[in-house]
């Protein structure tokens, strides 16, 4: 079974600062690290590589520094890595991502399944995942939280919807987005890291990928950023105070006809 | 926990507590029960050995401190000193009530000479505000303990702390270029200062340091700073069983490596962290764990020293070596050594936690006799802790289901064993929490009687009156 994880370099957010001028993250100095929504989806596919066989290769499009989230993909045991990289790329919305990753697939060639994570943590859209699919017009399914079987050209599968679990049997090839639920990722393995170290990680690029480009980059993405803004907190706490024992009667009244006004109770 | 002793030293009066708002200010004088019980214990167990202050001072200059001092000399009341409370030893409990001095207002960093890279700093400074002062600088802290976020420089110097980069960093004496000490008599005196280099007369500064408070209280110190490593990488090693997870440790640090940090932990202690976190790490086959820590200003020198280490482990049968880069991987390999204790409080809040040392060819010997223990004693014993150093939390833990009153005993009778068996092995029962309160009544039993003379000599020579922070580390014969 061949299986491809389109992974991304995120910033590392547990000391994320924002420019308060911009409203972007400042990314100078901040340390990069793979999506950690994505490492679910290389847990999942190393797992059923080592039920079915087959390989794994891990996909990224970003700037050349995104080679390190794929050699770290390849520590962890994906078999090859491709990065899909060029200044023609940058700006990208998830319309133009997805496309141009959907074409690094075609690219890569035969494939029985794609596995993305759930979203990134730094753009939060969920959209480039079901947007590959698109491109590519194969069946989606998102928020899978476990797999049943793969047999017969066939997965079934259980999705993580509002109300329970769906489960749904697709025929391959198709592409899923998992949820944390799935599987609780590896750490990469000293092994791994080596000849991750070792292996030459091939670029595609305008250069030798087949493109349309008005698809491309800035020029290919419908979506605009007019504003960026801080939502301003307006919550006012509500104080009730109560001095005495007589007090508190009136005070839990008044704090219960607030809670009610607001729905809470 | 005991409110009054019966003692030679004499009670603090009101007309005391008034001297005392007069050297400091009202506000600075605390007397009020709810306020002072805070100062009656610090992490060790306060309903063992726990005890009131009759007054709780916090001075906010040296000159107040001295004054302090010397009042207690006039009067005969004991001093007990007091940085952040984070102790496990007991070192800053009032053990005979009198007067507690708590640092915690003089807390400013003085000054950051970078010219001679030091910083000069009040003793009551957070060890972790320091940390992230001179971080932001490029500058690097390095004798710092794990308890980093609560512990301030004052306490570090009374225990001359350690923690989990003492393989590399050394602990924090090797960082105190200098202090300003309050004696026993009430003298200020400086000892040390901005010198890499000092033999005129003796070392006294490194006798002040890890005295536990017993030979004056540090006001100032001068921290030696070195540049930050930007670059760090962990390994987790996993190993079939203690022996060769230990064994590799030498082999390491004979290549030249230095890792910063190179932390042991057995079997109990994996699983018993690792289900509290629900880790999926494959735990369930690993007999012991290192963790390695390399860190540098150079990334590729890291990068490689990382997978000659890795290589070493694996040379000498390591099951699995999982490589930590990037900041989540790394804090999630290293919250599994720092949560056991944690994870042990789940299972039973009741526990000893000992610090013992022996040089690091002899932990696997440790090993087997701490299952013994467990079994003679019934109590679990998981081992963790810094073998780079041959530093071992070998923690006593209460069993959920065994009386106080049996815990008591087999806890004191196992101790004692644990000490004679660390002797034996060529180590000392404390490696960074100090003997303080709660390991006197074991030091004696296992301390060259030689030895304990001369420290009681010292502690004469310098607090004739014996008022500094008495009865910590030994008793002085009445």
């Amino acid at each position: 079974m061949k299986i491809i994880v389109p992974i991304k370099q995120v910033p590392e957010t547990s000391n994320v600062k924002m420019d308060p001028e911009t409203g972007t993250v400042i990314r100078a100095g901040v340390e990069t690290v793979v999506n950690p929504l994505d490492l679910y989806a290389l847990e999942t596919a190393l797992r059923l590589k080592e039920q079915h066989g087959g390989t794994v290769t891990a996909l990224s499009m970003g700037p050349p520094q995104a080679v390190k989230a794929l050699k770290e993909a390849v520590a962890m045991g994906c078999d090859d890595a491709v990065l899909v990289s060029d200044r023609k790329f940058g700006g990208s919305d998830t319309w133009a991502t997805s496309y141009t990753l959907a074409q690094a697939v075609k690219k890569i060639g035969d494939y029985d399944l794609i596995i993305a994570g759930e979203r990134a943590t730094d753009g939060d859209t969920a959209q480039v995942g079901p947007g590959i699919a698109s491109w590519l017009d194969i069946p989606v399914a998102t928020y899978v939280a476990r797999i049943e079987t793969v047999k017969d050209k066939h997965i079934v599968l259980e999705r993580l919807v509002e109300d329970g679990y769906q489960i749904l049997s697709l025929p391959l090839p198709c592409l899923m987005t998992v949820v944390k639920e799935i599987a609780a990722p590896r750490l990469p393995t000293l092994g791994g890291k080596i000849r991750a170290r070792e292996l030459t990680i091939p670029v595609f690029s305008t250069e030798n990928m087949e493109l349309e480009p008005a698809a491309l980059g800035l020029k290919g993405s419908p979506t605009k950023v007019v504003k960026i803004d801080t939502p301003k907190v307006t919550r006012g706490g509500k104080v009730v105070r109560a001095g005495d024992d007589e007090a508190v009667v009136s005070a839990v009244d008044e704090l219960m006809s607030f809670l009610e006004a607001k729905g809470i109770v | 926990m005991t409110t009054t002793s019966t003692t030679r030293y004499k009670p603090v009066t009101a007309a005391i507590v008034e001297e005392l708002r007069t050297i400091t200010s009202p506000r600075n004088v605390l007397v009020d029960e709810e306020k002072i019980e805070a100062y009656s214990h610090d992490e060790t167990d306060a309903q063992e050995y726990g005890h009131m202050p009759e007054v709780v001072v916090l001075p906010t200059t040296t000159e107040q401190v001295a004054a302090i001092v010397k009042l207690a000399n006039r009067e005969l009341i004991p001093i007990t000193p007091r940085g952040a409370g984070s102790g496990l030893s007991g070192g800053a409990i009032p053990q005979f009530g009198g007067i507690l001095v708590s640092l915690e207002k003089m807390n400013q960093l003085l000054e950051l000479d970078v010219e001679n890279m030091v910083a000069v700093v009040e003793a009551g400074m957070v060890t972790n505000d320091l940390a992230v002062y001179v971080q932001e600088r490029g500058l690097f802290f390095a004798g710092y303990p794990m308890s980093l976020q609560t512990c301030v420089i004052g306490g570090n110097i009374a225990e001359n702390a350690g923690g989990g980069k003492a393989v590399k960093y050394g602990v924090t004496g090797r960082y105190i270029q200098g202090m300003e000490l309050v004696t026993p008599t009430g003298d200020v005196v400086w000892l040390g200062g901005k010198l890499s280099k000092d033999v005129s007369g003796y070392d006294l500064k490194s006798l002040v340091v890890g005295s536990e408070g017993t030979l004056g209280i540090a006001t100032k110190a001068i921290i030696k700073l070195i540049g930050y490593p930007t670059a760090k990488a962990d390994l987790l090693v996993l190993f079939k069983t203690p022996r060769e997870a230990i064994d590799v440790v030498p082999v390491i640090l004979s290549k030249g490596l230095t890792p910063t940090s190179i932390e042991f932990m057995d079997q109990l202690s994996i699983i018993t962290s690792c289900k509290y976190l629900n880790e999926s790490l494959p735990y369930e086959k690993a007999g012991a764990m290192l963790l390695i820590e390399l860190d540098g200003t150079n990334a590729e020198q890291i990068e490689m020293d990382l997978i000659a280490a890795g290589q070493l482990c694996e040379e000498h049968g390591a099951i699995e070596v999982y490589v930590a880069e990037d900041r989540n991987n790394i804090e999630r390999i290293w919250n599994v050594r720092r949560n056991i204790a944690e994870a042990f409080k789940v299972y039973s809040p009741i526990q000893s936690l000992e610090d013992i040392v022996v040089p690091i060819s002899r932990i696997p010997e440790m090993i087997p006799e701490l299952d013994k223990l467990s079994e003679k004693y019934h109590v679990k014993i998981p081992c963790y802790g810094h073998a780079g150093d041959g530093n071992l939390h070998a923690t006593l833990v209460k069993d959920p289901d065994m009386s106080m009153e049996d815990w008591k005993k087999n806890e004191v009778a196992c101790l004692r064993e644990l000490y004679r068996i660390t002797g034996e092995l060529g180590g000392k029962i404390s490696g960074e929490h100090g003997i303080g309160l709660k390991r006197k009544i074991f030091l004696k039993e296992v301390i060259d009687p030689v030895e304990m003379k001369l420290m009681q000599a010292i502690k004469v020579a310098w607090d004739p009156k014996n008022i500094m922070n008495p009865g910590k580390i030994f008793d002085l014969a009445e």
